[in-house]
């Protein structure tokens, strides 16, 4: 994609305005979309879905290039590396469940990404879905500041892929209760690790519905599996180029 | 030691300075990883930085939990303008866009239904012979 737009780059003093005027935009709304799933919890009214809705109507309403306001509001995507720092209290505090139950969590990581990469390639070529896709498709399943890293190390479009999760983190918070449903699994590793795989962040808010085990395995398998991708990408992409 | 009592102590108890912190750390990640030249994030090197910290106890985990947790709390906000990129693929609200959304559906059952599967299997193996 060619980026036109820096051909007719603002004035300074205008683009520090939008900076300010998006960024108060997008933080409102993320802030209603909050106190809406407050009120009714319902899975398609996740802030996740909520507030990309409200900010993409007043993008379309104002009559702005959705790459301007990318642009402007580009800082709040920046905040996703110091948000993978923060992972490091939580596997902190996490540390006697991981030296216990690594090589099991390890095992379930490993047969989830595979499957992930196996799937999302396949499906996504049986539909005929351009190469683009199909990378950005990939590394959908696990959470955002590690999935857009792998997405751009493998080929794909990091910005795709941000779509991508969030449509995996809504819809995967209520695949998993219906799996649940069906597959009743015994131990709280499986059920954690069902949600924390498969649905990242939304997937572990609802797994800590379900129990405060499930929830931080959830939490657990999450980062750890982003962490776990970012490392293999060089060989998947090897093996998928 | 006392300045350095003071400091943490300020630390334990501000939100905001515990923010500062983990910018820190991204920082010193990111100056890392430019200046080692190791293809990883320069936030998964903070990451690794802090753990290491935290692990051989120079840090205690208290002293940052606060500022951590805005992070992860707050996450879903930093990917919004990331999402706003589904507007330069219209053709995303069409055929291809439901072809999208069936391989999301499908892939992410499978993903959930194979890791649980895994890990109970795993996870009855190892206790029975453990």
């Amino acid at each position: 994609m060619p980026d036109l737009s820096l051909a007719t780059l603002d004035p300074m003093a205008l683009t520090g305005a939008n900076v300010l005027l998006w960024s108060v935009l997008t933080i409102g709304s993320y802030a209603i979309a909050k106190r809406i799933y407050r009120r009714w919890t319902h899975w398609w009214l996740m802030p996740l879905a909520v507030a990309p809705v409200l900010v993409a109507a007043a993008v379309l309403a104002l009559h702005v290039s959705y790459r301007d306001y990318m642009r402007w509001t580009h800082w709040l995507v920046l905040l996703l590396g110091p948000a993978t720092v923060a992972f490091a209290v939580p596997i902190y505090e996490q540390r006697l469940l991981i030296r216990r139950h690594w090589p099991v969590l390890l095992v379930g990581m490993i047969a989830g990404s595979l499957t992930a990469i196996v799937t999302s390639w396949g499906l996504a070529s049986l539909l005929g879905l351009d190469e683009a896709l199909r990378l950005s498709l990939v590394p959908r399943s696990i959470s955002t500041p590690f999935a857009m890293e792998v997405s751009g190390d493998i080929g794909g479009v990091p910005d795709l892929t941000a779509v991508f999760v969030v449509i995996t983190g809504i819809t995967g918070a209520a695949l998993g209760d219906m799996i649940l449903a069906r597959l009743p699994f015994a131990s709280a590793l499986a059920r954690g690790a069902l949600f924390g795989m498969g649905a990242h962040g939304a997937g572990t808010a609802r797994a800590h519905q379900i129990g405060s085990a499930e929830g931080a395995i959830a939490g657990l398998v999450m980062v750890l599996v982003g962490i776990l991708n970012v490392l293999m990408a060089p060989v998947v992409a090897m093996i998928l180029a | 030691m006392s300045t350095h009592y003071a400091v943490s102590k300020r630390l334990h108890r501000s939100t905001a300075l515990q923010i500062g912190a983990v910018l820190v750390f991204w920082g010193l990640g990111t100056a890392l990883a430019v200046a080692s030249g190791v293809p990883l994030p320069g936030g998964i090197l903070g990451l690794a930085l802090l753990l290491a910290l935290l692990l051989s106890r120079r840090l205690s985990a208290l002293s940052l939990r606060r500022g951590t947790s805005w992070f992860l709390a707050e996450m879903l906000l930093f990917f919004v303008p990331a999402v706003l990129a589904v507007l330069g693929h219209r053709e995303f609200f069409g055929l291809i866009g439901l072809k999208i959304l069936a391989v999301i559906l499908v892939s992410t059952i499978s993903v959930m239904v194979s890791t649980a599967l895994a890990v109970e299997a795993c996870y009855r193996w190892t206790s029975r012979h453990a």
